[in-house]
């Protein structure tokens, strides 16, 4: 899938070709389709990478739900909401890192990691502007430390969400918490798939990306099932 | 004597206990409702006014307040939570909506504004929205017909289903089935881990499609003038198409891709285990109907 130009697509992308290459690689695009593919590919890392910027929390809803279900119930606290969700709202730029760096893990995404394709704006708008690990600088790091910090930190978000849900799932209708354990096991499954697949063929960039946003996955309805718990406390 | 005071203080009792209230609807307003569980029916009708309808019963007050930005309805339990409350709601149809609920089915017909719906045990289903369209359920399934903007629907345990609708669109499950007919995307984020995915619609050129199952098929109906690249990546499924396609390279694993016309769109299908599938339009239905579905999916679901 590599030719001259497979490493020229993120600086495309940027819009940070001279004219002439840029008009030479938009001819290429037009009978390649396996550059077409990868450009997607990086197209669609950034596009998700943006969505997980460091967001404002969505306009939440759900306290008016809780106000319904416990206000005035006078019931200790059982749950640090404060420490909830400052440690959730830090699990974005750890997923955004656990994203890229999963991506960038693939040997047949080595374009992530060219010199020049560091400074695209899919690793440029997340990475550098906020440190995963305090002290640490992913961007001066190997393509194996970032993984492996990466991987780290997503564990420890998931570990904090997990937390937050057993600690308050007592507050949540009985069926609501079968019916999200029952779909985090189907995607622990699905992850589980995609690993194995994973280690006997690293390099395979669907794979990488599968198994990536799958985890993306499990973020996004564990913080979901943890709103639920927040909004009831 | 006695049993005819008795019903006369009954029917009175039942009379104060319906809410029947109209207020003037303002430009700029959005109706915000809070509901706790029961049904809220939203229907456009063709005045500036909001009329809430509903029969709370003696243990919750309904509140129904009006301020610049909203009209907003309100359900408080006298003692604990409210119980359920079946609510309808005639609005402008150029006026937003907020609603949400717990055990709550929201059910709108006809307006044309942005939409927003959060639920956690409940149905969704939305006939119009028009701008910011975001409808999303844990335990209940999401239905979206004819809305028009930048559409997002989400929910965990069932089946999305949009049809009729254009814009830039999100549809996600986990455990469920995620279904577009008669589509109008110029960008599509369509995934579920398990069940199956289907678009059918135009493909617009430098339009931006990703299909996606684990568990599932994903098939996608290609219309004869389509201008795409279509990369589709499988582990352990297959890939079937009703019509040729121009196969050109292999890329490593069970990954390829391949052009129709220019190829100005870019169209990702992916499945883990699943059937890549493309059909002529008008087709996916058909292979809904055709293709049986995955055992473990049903037992996984409905478990409400």
């Amino acid at each position: 899938m590599s030719d001259q130009w497979t490493d020229r697509l993120s600086e495309y992308l940027d819009d940070e070709l001279p004219p002439d290459e840029r008009s030479a690689l938009e001819q290429h695009l037009r009978h390649c389709a396996a550059c077409g593919a990868v450009l997607a590919d990086l197209k669609r890392i950034v596009t998700r990478a943006r969505g997980l910027e460091d967001r404002p929390p969505e306009r939440d809803l759900w306290p008016g739900i809780a106000a319904r279900i416990g206000a005035g119930s006078g019931e200790t606290q059982a749950i640090d909401l404060a420490a909830a969700r400052r440690r959730w709202s830090f699990s974005l730029p750890q997923l955004i890192a656990a994203v890229i760096a999963l991506m960038a893990a693939s040997g047949g995404a080595a374009w992530l990691l060219h010199p020049a394709a560091q400074s695209s704006v899919a690793v440029r708008d997340t990475i550098p502007t906020t440190p995963v690990v305090a002290g640490g600088n992913l961007s001066a790091r190997n393509a194996g430390d970032r993984s492996r910090i990466a991987g780290q930190s997503y564990a420890a978000a998931v570990a904090d969400l997990e937390r937050v849900l057993t600690q308050g799932r007592g507050r949540l209708d009985t069926t609501t918490v079968r019916v999200i354990e029952r779909n985090l096991a189907t995607i622990d499954s699905a992850i589980a798939q995609a690993r194995r697949a994973l280690a006997a063929d690293s390099a395979n960039v669907y794979l990488n990306s599968h198994l990536a946003e799958t985890m993306q996955r499990k973020l996004d309805l564990l913080r979901q099932a943890a709103a639920l718990v927040s909004s009831v406390s | 004597m006695f049993l005819t005071l008795a019903s006369a203080a009954l029917a009175a009792l039942s009379l104060l206990q319906q809410i029947d209230t109209t207020v003037t609807a303002r430009t700029g307003q959005r109706l915000v409702v809070d509901a706790y569980g029961g049904e809220i029916e939203v229907k456009a009708w063709g005045r500036n006014a909001v009329r809430v309808e509903a029969d709370p019963g003696a243990r919750t007050s309904v509140e129904v307040s009006s301020s610049s930005g909203a009209v907003s309805v309100r359900t408080e339990g006298r003692r604990g939570p409210p119980s359920s409350v079946d609510f309808t709601i005639t609005v402008p149809a150029w006026m937003g909506l907020d609603l949400s609920g717990v055990y709550t089915d929201v059910k709108i017909a006809g307006v044309r504004a942005p939409i927003t719906v959060e639920t956690v045990q409940g149905e969704v289903d939305v006939d119009g929205g028009e701008g910011a369209v975001s409808l999303r359920s844990v335990q209940g399934s999401v239905a979206l017909r004819g809305a028009k903007g930048r559409i997002d629907v989400h929910s965990v345990n069932e089946d999305v289903r949009v049809s009729d609708a254009s814009g830039e669109i999100t549809a996600e499950t986990v455990n469920g089935e995620v279904v577009l007919e008669r589509v109008d995307a110029t960008t599509l984020d369509a995934g579920t881990v398990n069940g199956d995915v289907g678009y059918d619609g135009p493909i617009r050129n430098g339009g931006r499609y990703s299909l996606s199952s684990h568990n599932g098929d994903v098939t996608l109906a290609v219309a004869e003038n389509a201008s795409a690249t279509v990369t589709v990546s499988t582990f352990s499924g297959e890939f079937e198409s009703d019509f040729p396609v121009p196969l050109r390279e292999t890329r490593k694993g069970r990954r390829f891709s391949f052009s129709l016309g220019t190829g100005s769109a870019q169209v990702s299908l992916e499945s883990f285990q699943g059937t890549v599938r493309l059909v002529r339009p008008g087709h996916l239905s058909r292979n809904d109907d055709d293709h049986d579905k995955d055992q473990d999916h049903d037992a996984d679901r409905h478990d409400r």
